[in-house]
């Protein structure tokens, strides 16, 4: 099942516009390596799942999956051959707005090489080009 | 222990985002030092050198300002949005004598018992807080989770700080754990818990019971009130 938020204020909302790079959540916080988003796109909680599945199912247990962008914001669509007018259609998908520099999903528990593996098939199922990072040695 | 890296500074007079996004543009990087109750100095480091520096695990530096020498140690550090290169640096006077509360990241080494056992090793905090000499600062804090068994944890007093360190955070953060992975639901499992859409948040107060008695007799009073005006007609 697909992620989406439990309780919302308002079930539809504006498409927005997305501009400048990810200020927050661009470093390796909760695991020891990490994907992160080199362009902006919306990504849709099926992009989320799917990259999800892959890197569990690539780690077998072994180590911790983190995933750290949710699909907030309703996209709403019209249905097929409908006239235009009428009203805004039904919220259709969930997306996250990720900008440049979002870590979108961690790895912990696991080598580097395995960690590399199972991100590097994450990242086929993103939407948009992503590298593979280390977490920062503190100061 | 620390080393001593020694690296050449200049003193800056402009300020502010224009003219620091021209150093950086210059292979420089805008830094500031302050500390020891003197004024603080704006000052710009060569981006290749202080980046090799810190890449190596200094964290004492000698700094040649002019025909001044200061000691200091890095406070902070802000990376672009990437993380791949600095974008300013606080850094803070010390003396020899000084006693330092700095950051030290911690090294997990070896494999936890637990792990053959099915269980999953989570390194839950990075790097501990700790106050020691400025010239006796640990590079890192090696840890070793060998006897590590499923269901057990590593807590921040269990550690073994090196000589001379003392811990400034709490004794009872987490480091490391090894635990079993609950089973994945399968889909029909989570298409039953989860609902289709979410709950929409309807706006207004609750009506409570004090309320309740008033809201009921608003009706009442609307009803008379139109009455009248029809008495009037």
């Amino acid at each position: 099942m697909a992620m989406m938020p439990k309780r919302v204020k308002y079930r539809k909302s504006q498409r927005g516009k997305m501009k400048g790079n990810a200020s927050r959540g661009n470093f390796v916080t909760f695991g020891d390596f990490g994907l992160q988003a080199l362009e902006m796109s919306w990504v849709t909680a099926k992009n989320i799942e799917a990259g999800r599945v892959a890197a569990t199912h690539h780690l077998h247990r072994e180590g911790r999956v983190f995933v750290r962008i949710f699909p907030y914001k309703p996209v709403s669509k019209k249905p097929l051959e409908t006239r235009m007018g009428k009203g805004k259609g039904e919220p259709e998908i969930w997306v996250a707005r990720v900008r440049p520099g979002q870590i979108c999903f961690e790895v912990g528990g696991v080598s580097e090489e395995m960690a590399k593996q199972a991100l590097s098939r994450v990242a086929h199922k993103m939407p948009i080009r992503c590298r593979f990072i280390k977490r920062r040695h503190a100061i | 222990m620390e080393q001593k890296t020694t690296l050449n500074a200049e003193t800056r007079d402009q300020k502010g985002t224009a003219s620091a996004r021209v150093l950086r543009e210059q292979g420089l990087i805008p830094a500031i030092i302050y500390g020891h109750k003197k004024d603080p100095v704006a000052i710009t480091l060569n981006a290749h050198d202080f980046s090799e520096a810190i890449h190596h695990g200094g964290r004492l530096m000698e700094l040649k300002i002019g025909k001044k020498n200061e000691s200091i140690i890095i406070k902070d550090l802000q990376y672009d949005h990437l993380g791949k290169s600095i974008i300013h640096a606080d850094l803070m006077r010390v003396s020899i004598t000084d006693v330092v509360t700095v950051t030290i990241p911690i090294e997990i080494k070896g494999t936890a018992k637990g792990a053959a056992e099915g269980g999953v090793t989570v390194a839950n905090t990075s790097a501990l807080e700790v106050e020691c000499r400025v010239t006796e600062i640990p590079e890192k804090i090696t840890i070793n989770i060998k006897d590590l068994e499923v269901g057990s944890h590593i807590f921040a007093k269990d550690i073994q700080l090196p000589e001379g360190a003392k811990l400034k955070s709490d004794p009872e953060t987490l480091i490391v754990s090894c635990t079993t992975v609950e089973e994945a639901k399968t889909e029909e499992q989570v298409a039953q818990a989860e609902p289709l859409s979410p709950e929409v948040i309807i706006k207004g107060k609750k009506i409570e019971e004090g309320e309740e008695a008033q809201a009921e007799a608003k009706p009442e009073a609307k009803e008379k009130s139109k009455e009248k005006s029809k008495e009037k007609e």
